[in-house]
């Protein structure tokens, strides 16, 4: 089933509630917007939603698949096969996924009762935006949480905890298309929302929704939600962007020589993370793969302008890491 | 290029002369300030993780920009050009040279790093063999793999978002590997250095040559 904001009005029912781009606009209009114009002028937030719109531009929905990457590579090659534009923002929603996994093809529990999506973009973003993608899936998962009432938090990199139990995942590949060779970023999320039944492995390790608030919520409501705050945080990237394009003569900051001796500002889109994670002061296992590899301790002093984790070892120094994983110690 | 080898010469080229000379050009332009004079002995980064940066050579400052310039490997100043203390430089100056000692080790990558194909970093991340390859090296063994051009051969991670790398130099066998897992790779580095399969024994009897010639 497929739903399209200018095709159909038609409603699909996700694990017997509703989802359409009506209630999505319904949450925009009476939920996300008023919220941004506390922080923001009216015309930025305009803007910003109106470059994250894309986001579940197009809408697919199933029961049942095998993993949401493996689909969303198949949608891209047969698009690119029958010489289609493919829809950039698409989303794929299945009621469960039979195989899917995780980073380092760690296995990922994806039964019935959990929100298990996959956007799709088109990549279009200079390098030094694109780096954020997954960081702005961590910061929309987590606000869809906060707005729920859950006390949850980010851990570096994306991955959204409470009270240290994981309840979000999020799976971020790129993939290039066969034919074209274009760009596409594919954002995986795994959001327990219903489900709070886990593997012996994950038990005590994970948490839900339902577990977090003592009842069962609309799943359509929470994926309607989720998308607002897709748009929002991908918006902010595109927005930011043209913002320092702008100031650089339509140059990329990191190809114009002027513009990379300036000291650089903090990205908007980490304002919100910083406000979201918890992992400052922290002393941590660092690691590349820490659960399989652990490399090192150390003490979280912040983050840097790239969403960089400055770690403080031992002995005082300081290491910047771009990617990694680490475990609250 | 792999037949034109002269052994005798490239021996003799590192015998009497075993150093490699890194000139250091300014990233950008801006006010120089030497803090190293010429003679002076370097060190590169250290620290298990390379998080030490190395001795601080100069400081560029452009509109209250200070961006200090650390040594990248150990060694010796020559060549400072030190009429150029305090003035206001363009971006590509070069301000000194460091003459790094060259270990036997880095006489035979660096004869190697001539003959291999070089396939680069595209971005400063971290890299990993595709699974794909990975079980091929482990049911192959080193210096077996043989890749061809637009096959998916590592992964690069860059704040968790993962991107597939396709090869696109020239076919052969994966001879030397340059990065580890876990392990940042500037961007333009190598990652691995490939061989036509048939030029592998040559390769092999560089390195014996060297290592037998190279006390």
């Amino acid at each position: 089933m497929v739903l399209t904001h200018n095709k159909s009005k038609k409603i699909f029912t996700l694990s017997s509630s509703l989802l359409s781009p009506d209630s999505i606009k319904k949450i925009i209009f009476e939920e996300e917007i008023p919220l941004r114009r506390r922080s923001f002028p009216p015309e930025t937030v305009d803007t910003v939603l109106r470059y994250g719109e894309i986001v579940g531009s197009s809408i697919k929905h199933s029961s049942h698949i095998v993993r949401g990457m493996d689909e969303a590579r198949r949608l891209i090659h047969d698009a690119e096969e029958k010489e289609l534009a493919f829809h950039s923002g698409t989303v794929i929603l299945a009621d469960e996924m039979a195989e899917s996994k995780g980073r380092f093809k760690r296995p990922w529990h994806a039964p019935k009762g959990g929100l298990w999506l996959t956007l799709i973009l088109v990549n279009t973003l200079l390098p030094e935006s694109s780096l954020l993608v997954p960081m702005a899936a961590g910061v929309a998962c987590c606000e869809v949480l906060r707005n729920l009432g859950i006390a949850a938090h980010i851990k570096w990199v994306n991955d959204v905890h409470v009270d240290g139990k994981k309840i979000c995942g999020i799976l971020t590949e790129a993939f290039t298309g066969s034919r074209h060779r274009e760009e596409y970023i594919l954002v995986g999320i795994g959001m327990n929302v219903n489900n709070d039944s886990f593997p012996t492995e994950l038990s005590g390790l994970a948490t839900s929704v339902k577990a977090c608030l003592n009842k069962e919520s609309s799943l359509a409501e929470i994926a309607a939600q989720l998308l607002v705050k897709l748009r929002w945080n991908i918006g902010l990237l595109h927005f930011e962007e043209a913002q320092n394009l702008e100031e650089h003569g339509g140059v990329a900051r990191r190809n114009s020589p002027v513009a990379a001796t300036l000291p650089d500002h903090e990205p908007l889109l980490l304002k919100s993370y910083k406000s979201l994670t918890d992992i400052f002061n922290r002393r941590v296992i660092f690691g590349f793969d820490v659960q399989k590899t652990p490399q090192f301790e150390a003490k979280v002093m912040g983050l840097d302008n790239m969403g960089g984790l400055i770690l403080e070892l031992d002995d005082s120094s300081l290491i910047t890491q771009y990617s990694g994983e680490i475990i609250y110690l | 290029m792999y037949d034109d080898i002269n052994f005798d010469e490239i021996i003799n080229k590192y015998r009497s002369d075993p150093f490699d000379y890194l000139d250091m050009l300014t990233p950008h332009t801006g006010r120089v300030t030497f803090k190293v004079s010429e003679g002076e002995e370097v060190a590169g980064p250290s620290g298990k993780w390379h998080h030490h940066p190395g001795t601080l050579l100069y400081i560029i400052n452009r509109e209250n920009n200070p961006k200090p310039i650390n040594s990248a490997t150990n060694g010796v100043v020559a060549s400072l050009r030190e009429e150029l203390e305090g003035q206001f430089v363009k971006a590509g100056e070069k301000l000194m040279t460091i003459k790094h000692p060259l270990k036997k080790r880095e006489i035979i990558e660096s004869i190697l790093q001539n003959v291999l194909y070089l396939f680069r970093a595209p971005e400063k991340a971290k890299y990993f063999f595709s699974l794909d390859i990975q079980a091929r090296i482990e049911k192959q063994g080193e210096k077996a793999v043989f890749i061809k051009p637009g096959e998916e051969i590592l992964t690069m991670s860059l704040m968790k978002r993962d991107t597939p790398i396709y090869y696109t130099g020239e076919e052969g066998i994966i001879h030397s590997v340059y990065f580890k897992p876990g392990e940042s790779i500037n961007q333009g580095d190598p990652l691995i250095g490939v061989c036509a399969k048939e030029k592998l024994p040559l390769i092999q009897k560089i390195i014996t040559h060297v290592k037998a010639e190279w006390s």
